[in-house]
């Protein structure tokens, strides 16, 4: 090993791709994509609840007006007795977005309900309708069997159910927790680092191919010895990708903070940091996690939401993404490196590379299975077999996994790795040098034979 | 005392014979012509000596020891396969591959101003690779093999691609840097420019040396030294090949007797053409 050349060889690889435009779009169109794909869903989600539908109903059952109670989303004005057709015919000079008709009642004691609106209504509206007219059928129907003291009774039968989750730690301490929450964070990081090793494992695979294609690389090996040319560009890009990443972490914190400030989000999860403050703020005026779950199940919610994500282990995560990103990418950069030197356009390597893609892909799908079924044993076996464990062990980490299966994950990874870097070393030395034919996995092994 | 010293070098690849028990000595300060048909092993041979592929048995010496990874820096090789990054700016390319070989960047970079200066380049410092004509990279390659002042220069068929001024150009600064005290390994097909340049050469055939020493020594040995000789009669001009054996005096004497006039009477040397054809094939056509 020549540490002079291999930094030769480290600088010139890093510093042609972060001079690339490629690199600049990348850091900075990712960052901004991701705060888009975190506050969109939450700024709609704000702004439309404040614009209020006006509905006009036509009550022809004269049981459902008294529970269409207006709120801050629809606000419901009686037009029993009109004519449906004119206020269909003067909908928006009325000043009314939607048209509903109830039918009068019929003989099992049921209604229809229509709508019409020149624009669609949306699926929030009508679910709230639905549920209310649905009370007010119930309500009729109870009514008939003139029960008496009913309203009593309905009071006292009336259930709130909820379940709450909680997690049995090492210690015996039960916490509060939200399995959807963990759901999003695993596969979150089980993409990334998917993404992560095939997108930086691929650049190894282009650089090799470019230095056989344009014939640099027997000036190169002249001066630098095969293997340290190989390790140079692969760590070279490593440095490549922890430099994106940081930029990524950095451009996306900044984002955040100033979509916080531009938008106040973060006021409100501060206010709704207690349940008690929280169910004094109206449900879906909350945080931007899983505003959907919140607005439904109620104010205690969102105080599970943020126990469950205090509770998830981020420094154990990051530590573990760093480990698992590194290892998983020399290993597949090492596989790549191999392809790459025996052929000589890339358009002869999706062949090869085969091979080396499957297992990336398969762990990229037993990562699905652990974002839904964590403790099953095809995931169990893939966060622990080398080629998966880097992308499924990182799905499983938010579920908890005790540390000695983390540490054997990484040491029969590190080891994977040493072996199979030596064997591409081999191959790469000898693959570089053949021009002119179109080599096989047959040749590889031969390469690799070869003293 | 010669620079390389080859002894017994073996090379194969599987099955396949790639060198087979070659011993040869490159004397210093000499340009040596290494010779041969395509697929005799001349490039293994180049490779083993700059170590890129490492021989299967026998030995490389370096002067008087043998060769290690750190003397490659004293190497500059130029294959026949040319090749440069072709998204890499010309000067950072060539100062990346300057450092390669040892130099230091200032150094690197007043070494390679002159040098593209002296090749007229010196506007295209900042261009891109893939924008140079062939022949500018070609001379950029050319700079890139020699910059670091390498004391052995291994140049595989250093004249292809260049027009016939640039190839002068090259030639004279081979010449230059032999006078200075460089040796020059030349493998090439251009069996005129081995007549031009080499002091000694070395011909590989199937794996194996077939000959080396000194390209006058080989020239008298394999040719015929045959005579030529030119008069002129009444119907013109005429050129007539005599073998060596026969009687000068004899001949001209039966000749002067015809009445014609002599123009010339001389020994031919042997073209390293024919001499090659005859070692490679068999066939004498000298």
């Amino acid at each position: 090993m020549n540490f002079r050349t291999i930094n030769l060889v480290i600088g010139r690889e890093y510093s042609t791709r972060v001079k690339k435009k490629s690199f600049l779009i990348l850091t900075f169109v990712v960052p901004v994509l991701f705060a888009v794909l975190c506050f969109l869903p939450s700024y709609l989600m704000l702004h439309t609840k404040e614009k209020t539908q006006q509905v006009a109903v036509i009550d022809n059952s004269g049981i459902v007006m008294p529970w269409l109670e207006s709120g801050e989303s629809a606000v419901y004005t009686d037009f029993s007795g009109s004519e449906a057709d004119s206020v269909k015919a003067s909908l928006a000079t009325l000043g009314m977005d939607v048209l509903v008709v109830i039918s009068p009642l019929d003989s099992a004691a049921s209604v229809s309900v229509q709508t019409f609106s020149n624009k669609p209504a949306g699926v929030d509206f009508a679910d709230a309708l639905k549920s209310k007219v649905n009370k007010a059928v119930e309500d009729y129907r109870i009514r008939s069997y003139d029960i008496a003291g009913l309203d009593k009774i309905l009071k006292d039968v009336k259930a709130d159910i909820k379940v709450q989750e909680f997690t049995l730690g090492e210690d015996g301490r039960e916490t509060v927790s939200e399995s959807g929450i963990y759901m999003i964070v695993s596969m979150i990081f089980g993409m990334i680092i998917y993404m992560f090793i095939a997108l930086f494992g691929g650049m190894v695979l282009s650089s090799v191919i470019e230095e056989k294609s344009s014939k640099v690389i027997e000036v190169i090996v002249s001066s630098v010895k095969a293997i340290d040319l190989m390790f140079g560009k692969i760590i070279g890009i490593a440095l490549v990708a922890l430099t994106q990443f940081l930029l990524w972490i950095i451009l996306t914190m900044v984002l955040l903070v100033g979509a916080n400030a531009a938008f106040g989000l973060s006021d409100m999860v501060k206010s709704a940091d207690t349940a008690q403050m929280m169910q004094m703020a109206a449900p879906g005026m909350d945080a931007g996690v899983d505003l959907e779950t919140l607005a439904q199940e109620g104010p205690d919610e969102l105080s599970v939401v943020l126990t469950t994500i205090a509770n998830i282990p981020w420094g154990k995560m990051l530590i573990a993404f760093l480990v698992f990103f590194i290892l998983g990418y020399l290993l597949y950069a090492s596989m790549f490196a191999a392809i790459g030197s025996a052929v000589e356009n890339e358009a002869d390597s999706s062949q090869l590379q085969l091979p080396a893609t499957i297992p990336l892909v398969i762990g990229f799908f037993i990562a699905f299975i652990a974002m839904r079924n964590p403790y099953s044993a095809v995931v169990w076996w893939g966060s622990i077999i080398p080629f998966t464990s880097p992308i499924v062990m990182l799905a499983r980490i938010p579920y908890g996994v005790p540390g000695w299966e983390i540490v054997l994950s990484a040491v029969l990874l590190l080891l994977t790795f040493m072996l199979i870097a030596w064997a591409s070393a081999k191959i790469y030395k000898a693959g570089i040098l053949v021009f002119g034919q179109k080599s096989t996995w047959k040749d590889l092994w031969k390469w690799l034979k070869q003293k | 005392m010669p620079i390389i010293e080859c002894r017994e070098v073996c090379k194969n690849f599987g099955e396949k014979k790639a060198l087979d028990h070659v011993s040869l000595s490159i004397p210093e300060g000499k340009i040596f012509g290494l010779l041969g048909p395509n697929g005799a092993g001349k490039t293994t041979l180049i490779r083993i000596i700059n170590r890129i592929t490492i021989p299967s048995s026998g030995e490389v010496l370096f002067g008087d020891r043998p060769i290690t990874q750190k003397d490659v820096e004293k190497i500059g090789y130029m294959p026949e396969e040319r090749g440069l990054y072709r998204k890499m700016k010309v000067g950072e390319q060539a100062l990346y591959l300057a450092q390669l070989k040892g130099m230091g960047r200032a150094d690197a970079q007043k070494a390679l101003k002159e040098w593209f200066v002296r090749f007229g380049i010196q506007d295209w410092w900042n261009k891109k690779v893939e924008e140079l004509s062939k022949g500018m990279a070609q001379k950029l390659q050319f700079i890139t093999t020699v910059v670091h002042r390498p004391s052995l220069m291994i140049l595989d068929e250093p004249f292809s691609g260049f027009d016939p001024v640039n190839a002068d150009i090259v030639r004279q600064e081979i010449l230059r840097l032999r006078d200075e005290g460089a040796t020059v390994i030349l493998s090439t097909h251009n069996m005129e420019s081995v007549e031009e340049l080499c002091d000694n050469i070395a011909l590989i055939n199937k794996s194996r040396l077939v000959v080396t020493g000194g390209l006058e020594d080989i020239r008298r040995r394999y040719g015929n030294d045959n005579i030529e000789l030119v008069y002129t009669d009444a119907e013109g001009r005429h050129t007539e090949v005599l073998p060596r054996e026969s009687d000068g005096r004899a001949t001209l004497a039966a000749y002067m007797e015809k009445g014609v006039q002599i123009n010339s009477y001389r020994e031919l040397m042997p073209r390293m053409n024919d001499i090659f054809i005859k070692l490679v094939t068999g066939e004498d056509r000298i």
